[in-house]
């Protein structure tokens, strides 16, 4: 009885397994075959003929080199920013007891749950009117805007995991308020600190609306609206070489994602990747 | 941009060495507001300002022309009675509603069974089964919505021609997918099901871990059959966790953009567009700003009760430790 359930599961867990790894599969495998063996009517399932010309196609496309630069420039300046304004904030949340405290993580929290528009449409207009369309300072603000809010929510977490005898210690000791932050949470914190930014690098590069909207040229665009772009209507779409630039594309996030695992679950409650 | 950077370099709200000596409680009392007023300032200026302006431009006739000339007119409440009289925006509500039920429930459901199936895993297979979630739940959304129209792609892909072998649908190699509503939805369906379920499971997974040996041995010992002891004693402990798992993933699927956008713009004609895709053709298509802005206040309007309910719940959970 007891083997006979075992074996079950086990088949469930396989038959799973196969529906949903397939999709990532299928990337992979296209981004690996040549022409035609991608644009044939009878798929073959693996490739016969291995070649990496599908990712040459991808990185030596006119503005690959230039939107991967803005991809990095906007992403590395996301999650400094929001790391370092964060990480005071979240101190403050967690160590510290005082009025107001409760609205402000009330704001922190409603900003996650705002659908993308809310912010898109106002920060276009008022973009448009400073000038700033196009600019990196356009893209950094609008991620900062919902990425800053989880950063200090999860590190607060981090922060609250500290007992307050380490603190307590640090002041009997005659530590400063200063002190005991820089030379007691702070080093406490910091594998949090390395899953929060992260979390903030992966929701900055996956953003594709507000880099398609805001930034109105091919030269400025980010990695997301580039790859979009593989399906123009003029060529016709070149699947291998949109699911090689998929794949290049993908390979960073899914690598943090396995770094960062056990802390995945606490930052998504957050809203810190979305669906 | 340069603002930008020395915002952050210059961030560090170094709670300055008080000139003054001051009462330590004073010093204790000051500290949070120099620890929190650089985000706060930020904050709410990217976030505070711009929900702000977004109700200022729904009472205006904000379009294309303002866009280069700044020139614009208040409207009162124009934009807002003309929506609730408009059948594209009851349709659109109407769809995002149904679109966001199926998609919940396909997800919750899907995420409830793996969930379980991780517990009567062993080890290796466990292991494997949670490799391949993560992995799919790193997908970009965007590396998966192109990675789902090659999927579907009328001609040379995978699924219809595995559609063809089953020959119980006849030919179906050339099946256009994203030129029929039915299909479109299905198309889009399978995505956000296959991205969501990942989150579901593991989160779920790792409270019905939690629920105590004894007594799922007691109700087996009393003679319960299995699905009995899953609705009488697992579901009960995950009760909580999938109230919050149900809310965030109605939160999500209700603003969904980035899929329904990238495989079928929406169409056919209308026909996926959900109040996300609405208002971004409304402000960014056609470029009626003042109504997008509109559209985008009552969306958000609608979700904030369910909101309320789970940040509710996540404080709750956050005061407890």
């Amino acid at each position: 009885m007891k083997h006979k359930r075992r074996w079950i599961a086990n088949t469930l867990a396989a038959v799973f397994c196969l529906v949903w790894a397939f999709p990532v599969y299928w990337m992979v495998n296209t981004a690996f075959k040549p022409r035609p063996e991608v644009m044939t009517p009878t798929p073959h399932f693996v490739p016969e003929h291995p070649t990496l010309d599908n990712f040459v196609k991808a990185v030596t496309q006119e503005q690959f080199l230039t939107n991967l630069r803005n991809s990095v420039i906007v992403v590395v300046l996301t999650v400094m920013v929001s790391i370092v304004l964060g990480i005071f904030a979240a101190a403050a949340l967690s160590r510290f007891r005082f009025r107001a405290r409760r609205l402000i993580m009330v704001v922190i929290l409603a900003v996650q749950m705002l659908p993308g528009t809310a912010l898109l449409i106002p920060m276009f207009v008022m973009f448009n009117q400073l000038d700033l369309l196009g600019t990196y300072a356009a893209l950094v603000l609008a991620y900062v805007a919902t990425v800053l809010p989880f950063s200090i929510w999860v590190m607060r977490g981090f922060f609250v995991t500290i007992p307050a005898e380490i603190e307590e210690a640090a002041r009997m000791d005659g530590a400063s308020t200063w002190r005991v932050l820089t030379s007691v949470l702070f080093p406490l914190v910091a594998p949090g600190v390395i899953s929060t930014g992260i979390f903030a690098f992966i929701a900055a590069w996956n953003d594709y609306l507000f880099a398609y909207t805001f930034m109105q040229d091919q030269s400025r665009y980010t990695l997301p609206v580039w790859l979009a772009s593989f399906t123009n209507p003029h060529t016709g779409t070149d699947f291998g070489g949109q699911m090689a630039a998929s794949v290049l594309f993908s390979v960073p996030v899914v690598v943090f994602f396995l770094i960062i695992q056990r802390n995945l679950v606490a930052g998504m409650s957050a809203g810190a990747v979305k669906g | 941009m340069t603002t930008v950077i020395t915002g952050a370099a210059g961030a560090p709200p170094a709670a300055p060495a008080p000139p003054a000596p001051r009462s330590r409680r004073t010093r204790r009392g000051l500290a949070p507001l120099f620890l929190l007023s650089p985000a706060g300032l930020v904050l709410a200026l990217v976030t505070l300002a711009p929900i702000g302006f977004l109700v200022y431009t729904s009472f205006t006739d904000y379009n294309q022309r303002s866009l280069f000339t700044g020139a614009y007119h208040a409207v009162g409440l124009d934009n807002y009675t003309e929506l609730l009289g408009s059948g594209a925006f009851w349709a659109s509500l109407v769809r995002t509603v149904l679109f966001t039920a199926a998609m919940v429930a396909g997800s919750v459901l899907t995420g409830m069974g793996v969930s379980h199936l991780l517990t009567r895993l062993g080890r290796g297979w466990r292991y494997t089964v949670t490799v391949v979630l993560i992995v799919a739940w790193a997908m970009p959304n965007v590396a998966s919505s192109l990675v789902w129209n090659w999927l579907f792609q009328p001609g040379y892909g995978v699924v219809n021609w595995g559609l063809d072998q089953l020959r119980v649908f006849g030919d179906t190699t050339s099946l256009d997918w994203a030129q029929d509503p039915a299909r479109a939805y299905v198309v889009i369906w399978l995505l956000i099901v296959w991205q969501a379920v990942p989150f579901i499971a593991l989160t779920l997974n790792a409270a019905e871990t939690q629920v105590p040996r004894e007594y799922l041995e007691a109700a087996r010992m009393d003679g319960a059959t299995e699905l009995a002891v899953y609705r009488i004693i697992t579901l009960n402990h995950l009760r909580p966790t999938l109230l919050l798992v149900t809310i965030l993933s109605v939160i999500w699927d209700y603003n969904v953009f980035n899929q329904i956008w990238l495989i079928s713009r929406g169409g056919p004609g209308d026909a996926t567009s959900t109040l996300g895709v609405y208002t971004y053709k409304t402000a960014f298509v056609g470029f009626h700003i003042g109504q997008g802005a509109a559209i985008s206040v009552v969306t958000t309007l609608l979700l904030l009760g369910l909101t309320a309910v789970y940040i509710r719940n996540l404080l709750k959970a956050g005061e407890d430790l």
